[in-house]
């Protein structure tokens, strides 16, 4: 007979903190996600009690089979001391990228910006998106295009006139990167980051080139 | 006591005001800057900091636990959300040739796309 609910430490082929859901059509799903789902729907309702949290573990279950999600290895750990120095920092940026982008809404004379090409350090998917969602906070940072196979953001950088500012753009990329990884990323990509940044791309210059044994 | 509440009060609205006044930055931002991706700076950075303030002004006029929270989630997910959907305008708007190539001083971008078609 086959049971309706699987878990781990039955079946020690699913992943670590995941349930099966047994049926012709077998799906896993996700125990931290049913539970950070339930979060959200008791948050929403504003008021803490049962009846509240069983239909938020209800309604996670059946949002989770209706929309499986692909299955991703998220490599994700929490380091509490860098995500309090990463939240620091996206304060302080967001407080001086305010700053900054108001003063060149109210420069009388035109600015030129410019689209460069930033590569990162770090591989996992999951590293390059919080990286660009924390570098879209940063002074002088709007991505237009991720490449994953390069991993390689492009910004775009609003006064670009003076090469000092395209150089802090790149610098502040990086430190963003460098916070991110420090605050979810994992002890090999902590390491990766820990190393000098790749060269900057000069014009005409693949940044891929550098990087094809790595 | 009621002194404190009344300090905290006038913090809120304070917050509120100045989170208020950031917004209509950007908004002014959208109208005076020249193409898409300038634009969407000025659309993304002051309105998430002035989003902010204008929650935490709230929090401070609400004080109790779970608004608290719903707040939190308010601003969690803007701060999620708000980058994405930056990058989407951004992304579709450069594909489709809606930058001016000429205002851009250089472009890294596309150099790298006509070298791989």
């Amino acid at each position: 007979m086959k049971r309706l609910i699987t878990f781990p430490y039955r079946n020690k082929n699913l992943p670590p903190f995941s349930c099966e859901f047994g049926g012709r059509r077998p799906r896993v799903i996700d125990l931290p996600l049913i539970a950070w789902l339930t979060v959200i729907w008791v948050m929403l309702w504003s008021s803490l009690n049962w009846a509240n949290v069983l239909t938020g573990v209800v309604v996670a279950v059946a949002v989770c089979l209706a929309f499986p999600l692909p299955q991703v290895d998220l490599g994700l750990r929490l380091h509490p001391w860098g995500i309090l120095r990463l939240v620091t920092y996206l304060l302080y940026d967001m407080y001086t990228s305010g700053v900054k982008v108001t003063r060149q809404i109210f420069a009388d004379r035109p600015h030129r910006a410019a689209v460069i090409a930033v590569p990162l350090r770090c591989r996992s998917d999951l590293m390059l998106t919080a990286t660009a969602v924390a570098v879209s906070n940063v002074p002088g940072g709007s991505i237009v295009e991720v490449r994953r196979a390069t991993a390689t953001v492009f910004v775009h950088v609003l006064d670009a006139d003076r090469p000092a500012e395209l150089d802090a753009a790149r610098r502040s990329v990086w430190r963003m990167e460098e916070l991110t990884v420090r605050a979810f990323g994992t002890r090999d990509e902590i390491d990766r980051v820990a190393g000098p940044p790749p060269p900057a791309p000069h014009t005409g210059e693949r940044p891929g080139d550098q990087e094809e044994g790595a | 006591m009621s002194s404190w509440l009344q300090i905290v009060d006038t913090a809120g609205a304070v917050l509120l005001l100045i989170g208020a006044a950031i917004c209509l930055l950007g908004v002014i931002g959208m109208l005076r800057l020249p193409d898409v991706l300038s634009r969407s700076h000025a659309a993304t950075k002051p309105q998430s900091l002035g989003m902010l303030l204008v929650l935490a002004g709230v929090a401070l006029r609400l004080r109790s636990g779970m608004d608290l929270a719903t707040l939190a989630l308010i601003g969690f997910f803007q701060l999620m959300t708000g980058p994405v959907a930056a990058h989407l305008v951004a992304r579709s708007a450069y594909r489709t040739g809606q930058i001016d190539h000429g205002e851009l001083l250089f472009d890294e971008l596309d150099e790298q796309l006509t070298e791989e078609s």
